[in-house]
């Protein structure tokens, strides 16, 4: 429960638990005051005995505000539980019963969603006559639908991991899935939105029983008080109050917990999506377009960054190769600004088109010169909304298109992506697309304008050969015809060395060699990117003997050995690599390497 | 163990009208112990087959032999080690769930060259080529005779991808599995493939041992093998 944690969180879970609090004791401390009728003290105004008043039978105000709490908010949990009930039930049915049941219990999702709760009231009102009972229900009913719909497309989204297939190949059965492994990773975001439900069950009661359709005296809740005080509210004002400021207090605790609870999920959700900043091209100052000085990103007191400092020219095209873990995506993310907390960026300089990054407010900037295409399009495209209109919305956003126009540009964006029958396609959704597909649908996303530069993150880990080149070519298409330049991430050294002029291997948090691509195959200076070039399995690859691997692992971050971050794996390590961390040293040709024994290997080589 | 067979096998999504078929009267055979690498571009209905196999596609026509159904002798590995195993549960029990309790989790961890010790850990406490043997673990816990596996290292760093495929070929020796080895990776197929099928639209378009790499008939063969990069 961390995000409880921050001053907003804090309020409103307090304020909610005081509110329960007050549900549980308040009838029992003030029933009696509350009830007590004093013909003597009819419509008092505020006094030190009778702190807001006392109303028509000279009960006092605010005691019945506070005996009501109970009855408000127990009712309002009431009708959400039949809402959360009957939705979960609903929404967790297409799971159960299968699609084709599922497809009718939607519809019926869809039709109950647009009714109107008052509507629903007066129907139950018929049906059960007016009374708690009725309001209760009407507000159960109303609620149910939202919170089915919520369930089903959470649900949805878990049920499209290869988990629940993974389990079905096993033979689990549905409920078992559903009870498994489908509500469990459903439950926070579920558990969140019912605590919201709560507070407008809470303002939809109040409303009910104001009306008369609610809560029938002798019994009373807020909703009566209110209408009961309204009726005096020129002669007593703070008694019509009271009730009104006590369901407000009471679902705003609700509200804003929730709200708070939320924020911290999303806050803590790695798989949030986040969407693709493209924009038009500006005119480029002189010399370089991006220039990165030791950066450092940490997290606590792990810094998987570790002083990256790299520069990228106009036009240029440069790869990032490393395993993962080695702080590729997060010096990506990093330069694009988009690390959150608790996440921590330093450098001595990150300059982008002349602008410095690390003050100040650079979204227009990235909005329109930087385009990211990330690794995992499925959590970067919004499962929800037609492809195409995803894609049209980032023209009609940052280049104010009108709506047909970003149309005609997503389609041939899509089909320049090489998606076949672009037009139909578009109009689908994501989980309608191959894995592939749906990665060229993000990559058409990321260059729906004319960025400056592409950061390109593991773009096409995924993709078949063929696809592969084809998407590798459109990219080149895109530098060449706007003089883009290319950050280009991969694990693939294969597919950098075909796309770049230029590598950085990245080792824990370090670039350890920078180098033309050229030299990858023969020429590498440092014993990792060496190790790197020889794991890759070619057409001429032995098939009768076991892949080169690189022994043991990347270091652990909380533990960098005190050397050469490299020495625990490397078969050149000596005495002084384990005990001093060797400095990317600049090479006359302009490489760098960070390697005691690099030296050697460049007179070897030259001898 | 038993081989895998696909008999005119056509799935098709959607409607009659307007829906794609995906998987075009398919007939491929996964001899039994053998390694059939299956390649083709990304939407040629590789993955298509692959479910359709274990039963997660139910078939517009044709027949599998054996039949699909869930704990049946077919097992499945995924692509995606992020996505194949729950979040919320310890891998220790994620494969029992499998296992059925017939056997201790241990054993299969050690299988993968996994520590048994670790079975107490969620999947976010692992690396990528972990998850993708824990994955692996999952599937060989099933007790299956015939273990499809989906573009598995395709997700993986280099450095891992060849300890994974080493460890799979060395399995699938050693237990003599049946296996359809599908990968977008031409050199990784031919790496651990005896048999090589190319797929194409739906289609498979050639067959044969995977040397037939070496002297491609059909031209979209060549064309895959065109595209392979090369450093
Ligand atoms: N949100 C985060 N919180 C804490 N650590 C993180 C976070 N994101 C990444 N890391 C850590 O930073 C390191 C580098 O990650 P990343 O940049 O994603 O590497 P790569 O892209 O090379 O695979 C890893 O050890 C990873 O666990
Ligand atoms: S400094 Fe030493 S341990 Fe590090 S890469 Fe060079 S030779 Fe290997
Ligand atoms: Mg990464």
């Amino acid at each position: 429960m961390a995000y409880l944690k921050r001053p907003l969180g804090i309020s409103a879970a307090v304020l909610l638990v005081l509110v329960l609090g007050l549900a549980l004791v308040a009838p029992l401390l003030w029933q009696e005051r509350a009830d007590a009728v004093h013909p003597n003290e009819i419509l008092l105004g505020p006094s030190s005995a009778h702190p807001v008043g006392t109303d028509l039978l000279g009960r006092d105000i605010l005691a019945r505000v506070l005996v009501a709490t109970r009855l408000s908010v127990g009712l309002a949990l009431l009708a959400t539980a039949i809402g959360v009930g009957v939705g979960l039930l609903l929404g967790t049915a297409p799971t159960l019963l299968g699609r084709r049941v599922g497809r009718w219990i939607t519809a019926v999702i869809n039709i109950a969603v647009a009714f109107p709760t008052l509507l629903l009231a007066l129907f139950f009102a018929v049906i059960f006559g007016v009374g708690a009972k009725g309001a209760v229900l009407a507000i159960g009913f109303a609620t149910a639908p939202a919170f089915a719909r919520l369930t089903q497309t959470l649900a949805a989204t878990i049920s499209g991991r290869d988990f629940i297939a993974a389990a079905r190949v096993a033979g689990v059965g549905r409920m078992r899935i559903l009870l498994r492994h489908v509500l469990p990773n459903i439950a926070e975001p579920l558990v969140v939105s019912a605590t919201m439900a709560a507070g407008s069950a809470l303002l939809a009661f109040a409303s009910l029983s104001f009306l008369g359709l609610g809560v029938q005296a002798p019994g009373y809740d807020w909703g009566r008080l209110l209408g009961e005080g309204l009726a005096q509210i020129y002669i007593h004002p703070a008694g019509a109050l009271a009730a009104g400021v006590a369901v407000i207090v009471a679902a705003m605790a609700f509200n804003l917990t929730g709200e708070a609870v939320a924020r911290g999920l999303v806050m803590i959700n790695p798989d949030k999506p986040r969407s693709a900043l493209v924009g038009k091209a500006e005119p480029l100052p002189g010399g370089g377009l991006l220039h990165v000085e030791n950066l450092r990103v940490s997290y606590g007191d792990v810094t998987p960054v570790r002083g990256v400092s790299l520069t990228v020219g106009a036009g240029e095209a440069v790869g990032i190769v490393g395993e993962s873990g080695s702080g590729k995506s997060l010096t990506a993310l990093a330069i694009a600004q988009l690390i959150e907390s608790p996440g921590r960026v330093d450098a001595d300089r990150i300059e982008f088109l002349g602008e410095d990054l690390r003050h100040g407010d650079h979204r227009k900037l990235l909005g329109t010169s930087l385009a990211m295409v990330f690794q995992d399009p499925m959590t970067s495209l919004n499962p929800t909304h037609k492809v195409g209109r995803q894609l049209a919305e980032v023209a009609r956003e940052h280049q104010g298109a009108t709506r047909r126009a970003a149309w005609r540009r997503a389609v041939d964006r899509l089909a320049a992506v090489r998606i076949p029958d672009a037009e139909r396609r578009a109009r689908q959704l994501p989980h309608e697309f191959s894995g592939g597909m749906r990665q060229r649908a993000m990559i058409g996303m990321g260059v729906m304008a004319s960025p400056r530069l592409i950061i390109a993150d593991e773009p096409t880990t995924a993709l078949d050969v063929t696809v592969q080149r084809r998407v590798l070519e459109l990219l080149a298409d895109v530098r060449a015809a706007e003089g883009a330049a290319l950050l280009f991430i991969s694990h693939d050294v294969t597919v950098v060395g075909q796309v770049c002029d230029r590598v950085l291997v990245m080792y824990a948090g370090r670039v350890v060699e920078d180098l033309p691509t050229a030299s990858l195959a023969g020429g590498a200076l440092h014993p990792y990117t060496q190790a790197l070039v020889s794991a890759v399995p070619s057409m001429t690859t032995d098939r009768d003997r076991p892949l080169a691997v690189i022994p043991g692992r990347p270091p652990d971050p909380h533990a960098l050995p005190a050397g050469c971050a490299y020495a625990p794996r490397c078969p050149l390590a000596t005495e002084r690599c384990l005990d001093e961390d060797p400095t990317l040293t600049v090479h006359d040709d302009g490489r760098r390497v960070a390697c005691w024994h690099a030296e050697a290997h460049l007179e070897g080589a030259a001898s | 163990m038993r081989s895998l067979t696909f008999e005119e096998v056509t799935v098709r999504f959607g409607s009659r009208r307007h829906g794609t078929v995906a998987v075009d009267r398919v007939d491929l055979a996964v001899p039994a112990g053998q390694v059939v690498g299956l390649v083709g571009e990304s939407g040629s209905g590789k993955s298509t087959l692959a479910r359709a196999a274990v039963g997660l596609v139910p078939l517009t026509s044709g027949r599998i032999h054996p039949h699909p159904r869930g704990g049946g002798p077919v097992q499945m590995v995924f692509q995606d080690p992020y996505s194949a195993l729950d979040p919320r549960m310890t891998i220790g029990a994620s494969i029992a769930e499998v296992a059925r309790g017939r056997t201790d989790v241990a054993q299969f961890l050690e299988m993968v060259g996994l520590p048994a010790e670790r079975a107490g850990v969620r999947p976010g406490a692992l690396s990528g080529g972990q998850r993708q043997r824990v994955a692996l673990a999952r599937a060989l816990a099933g007790r299956p005779e015939v273990i499809v596996a989906d573009e598995i290292t395709s997700a993986l760093d280099v450095s891992i991808q060849g300890a994974v495929l080493n460890m799979v070929r060395d399995l699938q020796r050693r237990m003599g599995l049946t296996m359809l080895f599908i990968s977008h990776n031409l050199a990784v197929v031919r790496y651990v493939s005896d048999i090589v099928a190319v797929m194409r639209q739906g289609k498979i378009v050639e067959y044969g041992p995977v040397s037939l790499l070496d002297e491609p008939q059909h031209e979209y063969t060549r064309e895959l093998l065109d595209a392979v990069p090369r450093p």
